[in-house]
């Protein structure tokens, strides 16, 4: 045989074995297994598919926002598969927002910090190494306990996100009986709503709002439906005002220069020259007080300052009334918020002769705090409309008492340290009336020489983040030789800290949650584990109370309870029953008292003319500063340089505070937003024009604080001149999910305070946008 | 260098008799530059395979792309070989047994291309064949799978004894029974593929046309069968002998010699451009009532056409410049044997198909049927591209193979004494 | 096309022996705040992937309940916004088009309607990634899974085992969340019920919509919610003119919101 006839024979043969084999049943094998696995081994491989199990619910409070939303969550076995909003809980009966539906992904990302972390690599290098429990803490007892030695106990801050609840309260206690009077909490709009209600009516409570009962409701740049208050409530609320019979429904009437989600649902949209809301309200009391649309009756009987008045000593002061009239008048008013006149009159009128009118304030979200006046004139509103206490208004709601704790024993050295003023100038003759200025702060220590601070804790707040200006924030933690992080993320101050003490995530621990923001009866609920902890973590109370029991003495002294969860009980007392069994306690019977006994300040009424600022001691003499004027609150920047105004919006879709936002909730973040890592500003086609700018091109950000590489987007839905961008983006921390993407639009802001508060009362800063 | 000698030797001896071809080396330095490109359409279909479809300009707006417009454009140029059977064998025109052998070679290539081709796209292609296990007979797609993958065993029973008339293999008497038993079965086979072929035509015209969701593709039509089912055989037909002419009139310029005479390729040309002239006919028809209908429905005919790159030039470029113009061409006697005027009608001829397929899927899925819809625009990435035109190069490949080893071209003996 | 008649679903007698639903749901665009908690509470019920550079975008990620953000497209101030959000449609169709688009299309029966539930459900692993009935649906509802999907370490731990993970090349749907209608059959079967009450079986993003805007049911049982609901004045149904005949209605008192439901009009219209 030769070769050839090999080869053929060669040939041949295969062909013929892979014709039989076509005809073999192995083939139909293969074909079933190929496919078996591309339909399971494959998808597995990737998804890694957990084991099934029995299915449970567990409810809980979400604590993601100061919302406070019953949730139930879907487990198999001990794993979390679904959160779902909790049916018949008060405040959001079986809704739930964004985040709070993302929330697993928060508790199972890759973004939890595992373990206590200790920095190794340069501060800020993100370089951390894992130690254990009784390291972490015994090395800040040695920090602390040497601080302490060295009369330098004072130089000790805290930085939280609220201080309400057993868990700031630890701290704030913690910090007393170690001597130092630096307790600071973040602040919101809530602080300057406290204080204009305390201001005007008297006491310490924070405002209801009875938006389901509400009929006319009068939003000052409020973004009710962008996560004002407790967003799922609110939203829930806007519902009940978009039912029923057509004309019968409740109007919304939106003040902002933005398209808004809340602008685009309201009834009406007045797009106001921004910082002018102020003007606009006491426009709008013009109109009221000149056509005599008020409240006679609450007027005259409930208010005081209203007309002009007399003194002991017999000097006469400017009321309300003559403020208004004289200088609100509708073309003044049009002049500084390009609303016309005619609809100022328009709005009044309907504002007033609705049945239960409402106006709210606090812009977005309510995150920044925001001018002390225009709350003070949004209030003063309500007042003329008498809608003080009343069903469908705004009312004053205190917390449910729980059991107080024993008096701290403050030692010599911890007097000597809690004396001392406070490092953010709260609570001083300057701002007497402020409880913390988280904003302020870091502008002090970078200008002050090193040592202000030796040690910051930080929990439940993400300060680098979130404080304006970001670049003064760095360079004050700089100046910080000891930062410690409570934080279960790897947030952009854990990343920045010394040391990372992780908290339980919000659905692996047990803490108490007051009243959500905005609601008209107090409430008190709990969070309770509905997952065993994932990794390495420990309760910061418990851990708070390791560090004072180790430092010995007066500060171990200050925390007799056995662990946090014995405090929690001892702290509820008769409520911890209840609590356990339904998640909450709630004064559903709750009634806000009657005008003769509802206001606390000197003279008994409502004052527009608030005598409580005037005893505070601030050193003014004109009759204007005690009465809610238009005080504009400038930006920063001069206009020569900078011709625009960026103004920062929020979106329901990102969160934009001390959580980060999770991956699904940025896969619902619009193409106008974000699109891969590039941030978007929104600008009127005419400012487009203007500027020689394009959609969907790159254009330079400019503001005095800093600059950034943007996209452009034309809307219809912003005023002119201005520049709209998101909050939320830009950060440094958690991972390739979030870390990266956008600009953080608190790093172009600056603070700007407000004359009375000293609150960060910035609502924009002068830009300028080029194309590149 | 003996082993060489070996292949080169067997070569030769694979050559048929009395043809002159290039020289081995010459021949393996040409396959060899074909490979280039086909490499990187390896390279991209593989990377299809391993990293899935992201690697493409494929959405979720554009499904279809590339691939299913090419797909429907090679199946189109590839009906010269059932239409070229049909005329020859059915309709009995004796002249076209010239030609015949080679369109049946290019309609293998287009065949295959576009199996392959569907290979690639979709996105399980291990479980590619559930469309014949789990086959829902009212689907178009059905339809055109079970025609094709049919048709394209009738294409390869049909090339089959092309291989045995080998020299070598021709000797002996077992194949060469074969080939003559196939040689008389002929008729037969070419009459099942008229079948298939008309079927999957048309079913292919069928995809687009039953997408009511779609007003720009949604075509009316006889029974289950859109008006899109019969104007696709039409076109098909109308373009696949020009395609088979040009493939020709290129593997002459290759092989630097007269294979086919010109009456027989005229006989194509003649008939491609009645054929091509009653289609524009049906498909102004088509049109103009298209236009009616959607308009009566709310889709108004100038909505279709308000984006770019899909304007009107649309519309006049594939009815005028690639339809009537070729037409013209091909219906005239003086101007299709002019061999330039000739190429240039078979050119736009095909092109025109290529664009109308492209058109009827791809612009099908750009223009916005929700009012809010944005308008997207989409073209193919590199690795569309390169895994498409790996069957240009495998064509090519395939086409120098059998054109130098058997006797497609029963006149080149004849046009080219030695 | 042939004159489409308006019928809706409401007339429809049960036909045969067996109990017929037609599950189906009534949007109130007065009421959607545009706030995705739908679609986040739909990924996160329907194990959806998600990946690092993902945004808002239909073009490359998977959606099954997506919102849409359209304007009327006036000058600033007169310009507004409305939400639509938009699960699956489950089309029904009409008579002459007595088919659901994408159904009709599939070469490989991966997908179905149902004539006892009104749902159009899609088989993942029969799926073989062809896309035609992407093609076919007008209302981009089906999403294609151009990547593997793959969750970070310790994530796939909230997966949903109710719901199968998609593999790379299928193509994936709104299916009503269709296996709750299957967990809560069983659970009537095991009380002996034969009826499933109408809050036994809601979806993922009606049961999340803080608004309350999503209402989900049987359409042709006058018990139910939507019954009534779909014959409100204001109550219109995406591209109703094609002849579709969804299962899913929204109700807008703004014309202009009807106006661009309601019809196709190339890209005349506005996003």
């Amino acid at each position: 045989m030769d070769r050839r006839t090999f080869l053929e024979i060669l040939v041949g043969s295969t062909a013929g074995a892979g014709a039989g084999f076509m005809l073999t049943p192995v083939n139909w094998k293969l074909m079933d297994d190929v496919t078996i696995w591309t339909q399971e081994v494959w998808p597995d491989f990737f998804a890694g598919i957990p084991e099934r199990g029995e299915v449970t619910h567990a409810n809980s409070v979400c604590n993601l926002c100061p919302g406070g939303c019953g949730i139930t969550v879907r487990k198999v076995a001990d794993r979390a598969t679904k959160i779902e909003g909790r049916r018949g809980y008060p405040v959001n009966d079986g809704g739930i927002c964004i985040l709070g539906a993302a929330g697993l992904q928060l508790l199972y990302g890759p973004w939890r910090v595992p373990s206590p972390l200790r920095r190794v690599g340069k501060p800020g290098s993100g370089k951390f190494e894992k130690i254990s429990w009784e390291e972490a803490i015994s090395e800040v007892v040695r920090k602390l306990s040497v601080l302490r030695r060295k009369g330098k106990a004072h130089t000790v801050a805290s930085i939280l996100g609220s201080d309400r609840g057993t868990v700031p309260n630890l701290f704030a206690r913690f910090l007393k009986a170690y001597g130092s009077p630096n307790f600071i909490c973040t602040t919101s709009a809530e602080d300057t709503s406290e204080l204009a209600l305390k201001l005007m009516q008297g006491g310490k409570a924070s405002a209801g709002y009875d938006l389901e009962r509400a009929n006319f409701i009068l939003s000052f740049g409020s973004g009710l439906i962008e996560g004002w208050g407790s967003p799922v409530r609110v939203i829930k609320a806007h519902s009940l005002w978009r039912s029923g019979n057509l004309r019968k429904r409740a109007t919304v009437v939106q003040i902002e220069p933005r398209l808004s989600n809340t602008a685009a649902k309201a009834d009406n949209w007045y797009p106001v020259n921004p910082g002018t809301e102020a003007a606009l309200a006491l426009g709008l009391a013009h109109v009221i007080i000149r056509e005599s649309l008020y409240n006679i009756y609450f007027i005259r009987n409930h208010t005081s300052g209203f007309e002009d008045w007399t003194d002991s000593a017999g000097n006469t002061h400017m009321g309300f009334k003559r403020l208004v009239l004289t200088e609100y008048t509708p073309d003044a008013v049009s002049r500084t918020t390009g609303i016309a006149a005619k609809k100022i009159v328009k709005l009044a009128r309907a504002f007033a002769r609705a049945r239960r009118p409402l106006a709210v304030w606090g812009r977005g979200k309510g995150s920044v705090s925001g001018s002390l006046y225009e709350c003070m004139a949004v209030h003063a509103l309500n007042a003329l409309v008498g809608n003080i206490n009343k069903p469908g208004g705004v009312s004053v709601r205190p917390e449910i008492a729980t059991h107080t704790w024993p008096r701290v024993y403050q030692d010599a050295t911890a007097l000597a340290g809690f004396s001392r003023s406070r490092i953010d100038g709260a609570n001083t003759n300057r701002y007497p009336l402020t409880k913390y200025l988280p904003d302020r702060w870091p502008q002090i220590i970078s200008r002050k020489e090193a040592g202000t601070i030796q040690a910051l804790f930080v929990h439940d707040a993400d300060p680098y983040y979130t404080t304006l200006d970001t670049s003064a924030v760095a360079k004050a933690f700089e100046q910080i030789p000891f930062v410690v992080s409570f934080s279960s993320y790897l947030d952009e101050t854990a990343f920045h800290s010394d040391l990372i003490l992780p908290n339980h995530h919000y659905l692996e621990r047990w803490e108490d949650l007051p009243t959500p923001i905005g609601l008209q009866k107090p409430m008190l609920s709990l969070l309770r584990p509905v997952v065993s902890p994932q990794f390495d973590t420990r309760h910061v109370g418990d851990v708070l109370m390791t560090i004072a029991r180790s430092l010995g003495g007066a500060v171990a002294n200050a925390f007799p309870w056995r662990n946090y969860k014995a405090l929690l009980k001892e702290t509820m007392g008769d409520k911890w029953s209840t609590m356990k069994k339904t998640g909450y306690v709630e004064e559903a019977d709750y009634q806000p008292p009657i005008w003769k006994d509802a206001f606390a300040t000197r003279s008994r009424r409502f004052e527009f003319y608030t005598t409580a600022l005037k005893r505070a001691g601030m050193k003014r003499n004109k009759d204007l500063d005690y009465l809610p004027h238009y005080e504009p609150i400038t930006p920063e920047g001069d206009s020569e340089t900078y011709p625009l105004t960026l103004i920062p919006y929020e979106l329901i879709r990102l969160a934009d505070g001390a959580i980060g936002n999770p991956p699904f909730c940025t896969k619902a973040v619009e193409m106008t937003e974000l699109k891969g890592n590039d941030i978007f500003v929104e600008i009127n086609p005419k400012t487009a024009g203007d500027y020689g700018l394009a959609k969907g091109r790159y254009a330079m950000l400019e503001t005095p604080k800093g600059k950034a590489k943007v996209l452009v987007h034309l809307s219809e839905g912003i005023m002119p001149g201005l520049i709209g961008m998101p909050k939320g983006l830009g950060h440094a921390g958690y991972d390739g999910y979030l870390a990266g993407k956008g600009v953080n639009v608190n790093s172009l802001m600056g603070v700007v305070e407000d004359p009375i508060s000293g609150l960060c009362a910035t609502w924009g800063i002068q830009a300028k946008l080029t194309s590149v | 260098m003996r082993f060489f000698a070996k292949f080169s030797e067997l070569d030769s001896a694979l050559i048929p008799k009395g043809v002159k071809r290039c020289s081995f080396q010459c021949f393996l330095v040409w396959i060899g530059i074909l490979h280039i490109p086909l490499m990187v359409g390896v390279v991209a279909t593989l990377m299809c395979w391993g990293l899935a479809l992201n690697v493409t300009y494929l959405n979720n707006n554009f499904p279809f792309g590339l691939w299913i417009a090419a797909d429907l454009g090679v199946i189109a140029l590839g009906a010269g070989a059932f239409f070229t059977g049909f005329l020859r064998y059915i309709v009995k025109i004796d002249e076209l047994k010239n030609i015949v052998n080679f369109a049946v070679v290019v309609g293998v290539i287009c065949y295959a291309a576009a199996q392959g081709i569907l290979g690639v796209d979709i996105g399980q292609p291990l479980r590619g064949w559930f469309i014949f296990w789990h086959a829902n007979v009212h689907s178009m797609l059905t339809e055109v799978a079970f025609c094709i993958t049919c048709y394209f065993m009738v294409l390869c029973i049909e090339y089959f004894p092309l291989i045995l008339e080998n020299r070598r293999i021709y000797k002996f008497g077992f194949p060469h029974g074969v080939a003559h038993h196939l040689h008389e079965t002929m008729p037969t086979i070419a009459a099942i593929g008229v079948f298939l072929s008309f079927f999957h035509q048309g079913s292919l015209g069928g995809v687009p046309g039953v997408l009511y969701g779609r007003p720009f593709a949604f075509r009316e039509g006889f029974l289950v069968w859109p008006w899109t089912f019969f104007l696709f055989i039409l076109s098909a037909i109308a373009c696949g002998p020009c395609f088979t002419i040009l493939i020709t009139w290129i593997t002459e310029k290759f092989a630097r010699k007269r294979l086919v005479k010109r009456n027989v390729i005229d006989i194509l040309a003649k008939i491609s451009g009645r054929m091509l002239a009653l289609y524009l006919i049906l498909k102004t028809i088509d049109t103009l009532y298209w236009v009616k209908v959607a308009g009566d429905v709310g889709s108004p005919f100038r909505s279709f056409y308000a984006n770019q790159p899909y304007g009107y030039w649309v519309l006049v470029m594939e009815l005028g410049i690639l339809g009537v113009i070729p037409a013209i061409i091909l219906l005239s006697t003086k101007a299709r044997q002019n061999e330039n005027l000739l190429i240039l009608a078979c050119l736009l001829n095909c092109a025109g198909i290529f664009m109308n397929r492209w058109i009827m899927t791809v612009q099908t899925l750009a223009v916005p049927v929700m009012s809010f819809d944005k308008f997207i625009s989409y073209h193919p990435n590199w690795v569309e591209y390169a895994s498409t035109l790996l069957w240009l190069w495998l064509g090519a490949i395939f086409i120098s193979l059998t054109y130098r080893y058997l006797p497609i071209f029963p006149q080149e003996k004849e046009l080219n004494p030695y | 096309m042939k004159e489409v008649h308006h019928k809706g679903h409401g007339n429809e007698h049960h036909k045969g022996h067996g109990r017929t639903y037609k599950y189906g749901m009534v949007i109130d665009l007065d009421k959607c705040t545009g706030c995705g908690a739908c679609m986040v509470a739909c990924m996160a019920e329907n194990n959806l992937p998600f990946r690092k550079d993902n945004t808002n975008d239909r073009l490359t990620q998977n959606f099954w309940m997506r919102v849409y953000k359209i304007s009327n497209g006036r000058p600033f101030p007169d310009s507004e916004i409305c939400y639509i959000p938009r699960p699956c449609q489950h089309c029904e169709g009409y008579d002459h088009h007595h088919h659901t688009p994408c159904v009709s299309v599939c070469p490989a029966t991966a997908t179905d309607y149902s004539h006892e539930t009104g749902i159009v459900s899609q088989i993942y692993t029969r799926c073989f990634g062809c896309r035609y009935c992407m093609a076919a649906c007008p209302y981009h509802v089906r999403v294609f899974n151009w990547w593997d999907p793959k969750w970070p370490k310790g994530m796939n731990k909230y997966l949903n085992p109710d719901v199968s993970v998609r593999m790379r090349g299928v193509v994936e749907k709104c299916s009503f969340c269709y296996h709750r209608l299957q967990r809560a059959r069983n659970k009537a079967y095991v009380e002996g019920r034969r009826e499933v009450h109408e809050d036994e079986y809601q979806t993922a993003c009606t049961q999340a919509c803080p608004a309350g805007a999503v209402t989900f049911g049987d359409l042709i049982n006058p018990k139910h919610k939507v019954y009534k609901l779909k014959d409100s004045p204001y109550a219109f149904r995406l591209l109703e003119k094609l002849g579709t005949n969804p299962k899913v209605y929204y109700v807008s008192t703004k014309d202009w919101v009807r106006k661009a439901g309601k019809v196709f009009l190339g890209n005349e219209g506005r996003g």
